[in-house]
């Protein structure tokens, strides 16, 4: 039986590489090895449909922890002690979602502190926070701004009424009326093409055309990290300050980078709970 | 007379001719018309749109005093207190609708409702504030109405039009109208200082990100502003629609009107005095630098000269200096002075505290409005006006001259004082 089970294996294993290289259908596979596989372990090599059974051993592993997984919420983490101030995330940013004159989804917001010779330069590049008790999405009135699963803050395009109550609300300045402007005089083409920004392609840039009237900000690149890349900021980081990251998973680098004592917010007496970090 | 008005009229149809023209390069360009910004995002068109707001709630709250509490000494501005508001709320829309992003998706808060938006109840309850004011206003005016109807011409025809189909009304018909009246005026108080006014303040207070605003004084102190513009004018109109006319004016009225007036403008200075020490002693660079911004930077003219010089010292001068005080001139250019004054105190509400960045290291704003704002806001104070002069042409707005059978629209549900 031992033996059996053995060689069941062995030819088994020797059939899957054909199917995987194509020169064995996977009917062809089944039809072989089912019966013998029902009669040396008892089960079905391929379980027909889902059933109770499926379920339930879906349940058991979830109790054991196996598999346990909470859908990802996205948080970044700057390392003020690595960014250099040299502005490559607000123009990284600027060209990944082609944004119009005046609008810029991150900024660097650098400060010198102190009078000469005792002074020192701060810079605080700022994304949208993604607040998790966001108060543009509190102020809107037709819930164009909402939150999303994963921890973004979202607009909804096509619901904005271009109020700019969110604008005046948000604590941070990272909201920016899109006036209509273009950079087609120093770009060719600029209005030919739209970041598909939350996943939507929207053609050209037209006047009059959402989203020229609404109120837009950093979504972290929502459109990248639909196909398993970073935001655009945090890949093209010279100094590698920024990490992008799951927070729900705690072997995650942000995970880890979040419990550190250096970790901080801004305004973090508002209340507003910002799903990006900073290490001082 | 017919002169007059028609050069009135011409007047106001030119500035509206002016405001269209801003208005269509406004919808046509978007608002890159506009010297707003992502930093000053909000500017002339929201201070109007409050200040407008605020002429309603007040002048519905002094109608309250005639058609509610029944005093009758304010009984001859009752409905031209209420055709204010009404005009005030139209022109005060009008400007929001200016001011959105998308004015194609203005009917999207009716259909999408974010109920922790401030914002959201706001646009309802200025629904319902529009509609109890004209069922009001209709109902102030009918007893009149039956009367004109009966006396042919294009105003009669208007009026028989207006009150589909009833000819006769009774006493008991007008005591059923002044019943109705003083319920939805009692609905109406709080709904215009909790929903309409107060709720405007609101939209302010609970902007936690902007310490300057941020507070419960808000509210009140829109509330309170409200009483004194919309006294003020009251009192203006009526005085200048009544010279206009050549009609005779009612001293004692306008002194009674100048007096209530100059009351909500001292309680307003205090309230402002309460919240500018708290904010001058802020130690919060937030809040200073807002405050520094409003009295000591090149926008201070807005604080200094309009606010306090126009809005406060010079009325205040008028109605208590011997040779003014007891001139219905005197109390009427007060009046005048404090509708003016308020513009600015709606200015100096919107502007200085989105001049100073809301984190610090971010650029300071500047914001001045452009012509094609101070235009299409001329043209909506125009039609604002066009619909009042209208409304007075085509209604009954003033009641009945105590010679016309000695009696006044409230004689008959007065209750005792």
């Amino acid at each position: 039986m031992q033996e059996d089970v053995g060689g069941l294996g062995k030819s088994m294993a020797m059939d899957a590489r054909k199917v995987i290289a194509g020169t064995l259908s996977e009917k062809t596979f089944l039809a072989r090895y089912r019966r013998k596989v029902r009669k040396a372990f008892g089960v079905d090599l391929m379980p027909r449909k889902l059933g109770p059974g499926v379920a339930r051993a879906a349940e058991k592993e979830d109790r054991e922890g196996k598999g346990q997984k909470k859908s990802p919420r996205w948080i970044m983490v700057i390392d003020l002690a690595k960014c250099i101030g040299c502005d490559t995330c607000t123009v990284s940013c600027k060209a990944e979602n082609r944004t119009p004159p005046g609008v810029s989804y991150n900024v660097v917001i650098e400060k010198e502190i102190g009078e000469y010779p005792n002074t020192r330069r701060q810079n605080i590049p700022r994304p949208c926070m993604q607040c998790m008790r966001p108060p543009c999405a509190q102020v809107c009135p037709v819930g164009a701004t909402y939150k999303r699963e994963d921890g973004i803050t979202a607009i909804d395009y096509d619901r904005c009424i271009g109020c700019r109550y969110c604008m005046v609300a948000c604590p941070y300045g990272a909201r920016s009326f899109d006036f209509g402007q273009s950079y087609d005089q120093e770009m060719v083409g600029f209005n030919e093409l739209q970041a598909p920004e939350y996943g939507v392609d929207r053609g050209p840039r037209e006047q009059r055309e959402t989203p020229i009237g609404n109120v837009r900000k950093c979504t972290f690149c929502l459109h990248r990290l639909g196909r398993g890349e970073e935001p655009a900021c945090v890949e093209t980081c010279i100094g590698d300050a920024r990490f992008f990251g799951d927070i729900n998973d705690p072997d995650s680098e942000v995970s880890k980078m979040v419990a550190s004592p250096r970790a901080f917010r801004l305004k973090e007496e508002l209340g507003t709970e910002p799903s990006v970090y900073y290490l001082l | 007379m017919r002169v007059r008005l028609l050069t009135w009229l011409g007047l106001l149809g030119t500035v509206a001719i002016a405001g269209i023209y801003a208005a269509v390069q406004r919808i046509a360009v978007g608002l890159a018309m506009t010297n707003l910004t992502s930093m000053t995002p909000w500017g002339a068109w929201v201070a109007f749109y409050i200040f407008f707001v605020g002429l309603s709630a007040g002048a519905f709250l002094l109608s309250t005093l005639v058609y509610v509490f029944g005093m009758r000494q304010f009984e001859k501005v009752g409905r031209d207190a209420l055709l204010t508001a009404l005009v005030s709320m139209v022109v005060a829309l009008g400007f929001v609708l200016m001011d959105l992003g998308r004015m194609d998706r203005f009917w999207y808060p009716l259909i999408y409702w974010n109920q922790t938006s401030v914002l959201a109840w706001e646009i309802r309850f200025y629904g319902l504030y529009i509609l109890l004011l004209a069922t009001e206003l209709y109902l102030s005016l009918r007893v009149d109405l039956v009367r004109r109807a009966t006396q042919g011409g294009w105003k009669g025809r208007a009026a028989k039009w207006l009150l589909v189909g009833k000819t006769e009304y009774t006493d008991e018909h007008e005591q059923r109208d002044h019943r109705r009246l003083k319920v939805l005026g009692t609905v109406g108080i709080p709904l215009a200082i909790f929903g309409v006014h107060g709720g405007t303040g609101l939209l302010f207070g609970v902007v936690q990100s902007r310490a300057y605003w941020h507070g419960a004084l808000f509210p009140v102190l829109f509330v309170v502003s409200a009483l004194v513009s919309g006294t003020a004018l009251l009192t203006a109109i009526y005085v200048i629609r009544h010279r206009a006319a050549g009609k005779p004016v009612d001293k004692s009225l306008v002194a009674a009107l100048g007096q209530l007036m100059t009351l909500f403008l001292f309680v307003e200075l205090g309230l402002e005095f309460f919240a500018f020490v708290v904010e001058g002693l802020s130690l919060e660079p937030s809040v200073s630098e807002v405050l520094a911004t409003m009295m000591q930077s090149e926008f201070s003219w807005s604080f200094w000269i309009v606010q306090m010089f126009v809005g406060a010292v010079v009325p205040l001068f008028l109605v208590f200096f011997p040779k003014t005080r007891d001139t219905t001139g005197g109390i009427t250019a007060a009046a005048v002075c404090i509708v003016l004054g308020i513009i600015g105190v709606r200015f100096n509400i919107v502007v200085p505290n989105l001049i100073v960045p809301v984190m610090e290291g971010l650029p300071w704003s500047y914001y001045a409005p452009t012509t094609i704002e101070w235009m299409s806001s001329a043209g909506l104070f125009s039609l604002g006006l066009i619909l009042y002069t209208l409304g007075v042409l085509s209604l009954p707005i003033d009641t009945r001259e105590i010679s016309e059978g000695g009696t006044q629209s409230c004689k008959t549900n007065r209750p005792a004082v």
